[in-house]
């Protein structure tokens, strides 16, 4: 195949497209994987364990939300509530650690961390996630200027939770000053859950009421990522398409006589531009399939690395790849148009200009 | 038959490298194309071989007005073949390789014999820089003879070889042209002239 011949005898130029278009596809789907991750994990959080979710009215943020917890009685006791539960979610130094996440939350719901070792907090304890407790060898912590005392660790397959610390949520609403940041009502029947939702939501004029897929389809911090996600990305592909329109014209540019020959030999403009396409399709799968085995390294290792405490988390699923992918070829062909449409332009009368008598 | 109906060409206004040139050459003679440099052979060659439109007149090949064809590239594949006076072989591909490109699907078999007759078949499996000038040269003429073109066109196809070699690809031309070919050659080497059936002279963009 002239395509491989011909990238194969470039080496170094063919090295530098590789390299664009390995650079920006990592990229892409390394700031996609990680920004689908968060919300993945955030996502998980809300809606494992709850149909319903009620936050503070007016306030776009779950970090910022105050919902009264008494009103949790009333939820009770509706015929149709299976359970409720309350958390406040936070962020705090946690000893030497900078920033970790904390969740106070209410005793029904301590059983969701799986406890490895000790037992669930009482008040004045905390137990850490496997991720964060790593970091922390000492039996208690200061978290903001009080010092608690550790009762145990939890595993969990959500990496923000693996990163962080969870209490009692009243110890929690005297750190953050809040009642409670959300609460999660599990419904009894799903075909319920609308009836359900009306009832709660005519309990204040404070709250919001919502199920949790809608919130979590609606909430303005994963839209801000996921745009962020999009811009960054695009950014990324335009950057690997400059690359490979740069680097392709300088080739080019160094093979002109090759495709004048081509023309004076009565070879078509477009098995020209055919050539140069394949030429592009080839790097770009073989670059594809380098940065999705790169990217998948990177995502393997993330998890492990402890400063991270588990919060940068992500993997590449098939609808990824596939979209990637296809990203991947229309960025080579879309960065080989012009030089092909070039050197399919070269004149073969500069085959007699350069010996010209 | 090539016919030159009053050809003139301009590269820029006012700086004219052809003047009015009218030319016949019949099926199977062997042109030579003498003269200095700048005095318009090259251009000529690149308007006769269809790889220049001129700026006036009209070139018939074959009792075809070369303005009327429609797929050019198909017409020079089909009845034209080149020699250059550097091969310009592509060097990614091995001799056989670089035949192969320019031959036509039915023609793809005769390639090993035209090396053969060429002398040059142990070669077909080296690469452009694996091999001599001279034999470059001569890959060059295979590609060159290999769909049986009507017309060979050489501009200077000895610029850079020695005499040997040059003898050699002569000798090559002349047996293509007493084979029916036309073959126009370009060049400074009058030594040339004793297998021309008909030489021209050119001067200042005319013929003399």
């Amino acid at each position: 195949m002239i395509a491989l011949r011909a990238l194969s005898k470039n080496k170094f130029k063919s090295l530098l497209i590789f390299l664009s278009i390995t650079i920006a596809v990592s990229a892409i789907f390394l700031i996609s994987s990680i920004s689908q991750g968060v919300i993945g994990m955030y996502s998980n959080m809300i809606k494992t364990d709850g149909d319903i979710i009620i936050t503070q009215k007016g306030i776009s943020d779950t970090f910022f939300s105050n919902v009264d917890i008494n009103i949790r009685k009333q939820i009770d006791n509706y015929e149709d509530t299976k359970s409720s539960y309350a958390v406040i979610v936070g962020a705090s130094p946690v000893g030497k650690i900078p920033i970790a996440g904390i969740y106070g939350v209410t005793k029904n719901h301590l059983n969701h961390y799986k406890l490895v070792k000790g037992k669930y907090p009482k008040e004045g304890q905390v137990i850490l996630g496997e991720n964060i407790a790593k970091q922390i060898h000492t039996r208690s912590v200061k978290i903001g200027n009080k010092r608690y005392k550790i009762s145990g660790i939890f595993s969990s397959e959500i990496g923000f939770e693996e990163g962080g610390v969870v209490m009692n949520i009243k110890d929690a609403g005297k750190l953050f000053n809040r009642s409670s940041s959300f609460i999660l009502v599990s419904s009894k029947n799903p075909n319920k859950t609308d009836e359900l939702q009306e009832k709660i939501s005519s309990l204040s004029e404070d709250i919001e009421v919502k199920t949790t897929q809608s919130f979590v389809d609606e909430y303005n911090q994963f839209k801000i990522i996921e745009n962020s996600s999009l811009v960054i990305s695009s950014l990324a592909y335009l950057m690997g398409l400059m690359g490979i329109a740069s680097v392709m014209s300088m080739i080019i540019n160094s093979r002109k006589e090759e495709f004048g020959i081509m023309r004076a030999l009565g070879k078509s403009r477009l098995f020209i531009i055919k050539n140069i396409f394949y030429e592009s399709v080839i790097m770009s799968i073989a670059a594809y399939t380098f940065a999705l085995l790169l990217s998948i390294s990177i995502l393997e290792i993330i998890p492990h690395i402890e400063t991270l405490q588990g919060y940068v988390n992500g993997s590449i699923d098939t609808n990824m790849a596939f979209y990637v992918f296809i990203s991947t070829i229309s960025m080579a062909l879309a960065g080989s148009i012009l030089p092909a449409y070039i050197a399919s332009k070269t004149d073969p009368i500069i085959l007699i200009n350069q010996g010209c008598s | 038959m090539i016919k030159l109906n009053n050809i003139s060409h301009f590269y820029v206004q006012n700086e004219q490298v052809l003047h009015d040139v009218s030319l016949a050459i019949d099926t199977g003679e062997f042109l030579f194309l003498s003269g200095e440099s700048g005095s318009g052979k090259s251009t000529l060659l690149s308007i006769l071989s269809t790889l220049l439109k001129p700026s006036k007149g009209e070139l018939i090949l074959d009792g075809i007005n070369v303005k009327d064809i429609k797929n050019i590239d198909s017409f020079r594949s089909d009845n034209i073949g080149f020699v250059f006076q550097f091969h310009f072989l592509i060097n990614y591909l091995n001799v056989y390789e670089n035949i192969a490109l320019a031959a036509k699907e039915s023609y793809k078999k005769d390639i090993n014999s035209l090396l053969q007759t060429l002398g040059i078949l142990e070669l077909s499996k080296r690469y452009p820089n694996e091999i001599s000038g001279g034999q470059r040269q001569r890959v060059a003429l295979a590609r060159s003879l290999i769909n049986k073109p009507k017309i060979i066109f050489a501009d200077e196809p000895t610029g850079s070889l020695d005499s040997k070699n040059s003898t050699l690809v002569y000798e090559l031309l002349k047996t293509a042209s007493d084979a029916g070919t036309t073959v126009v050659v370009a060049s400074h080497d009058l030594s040339i002239e004793k297998y021309a059936t008909k030489t021209i002279k050119m001067y200042d963009g005319k013929i003399l």
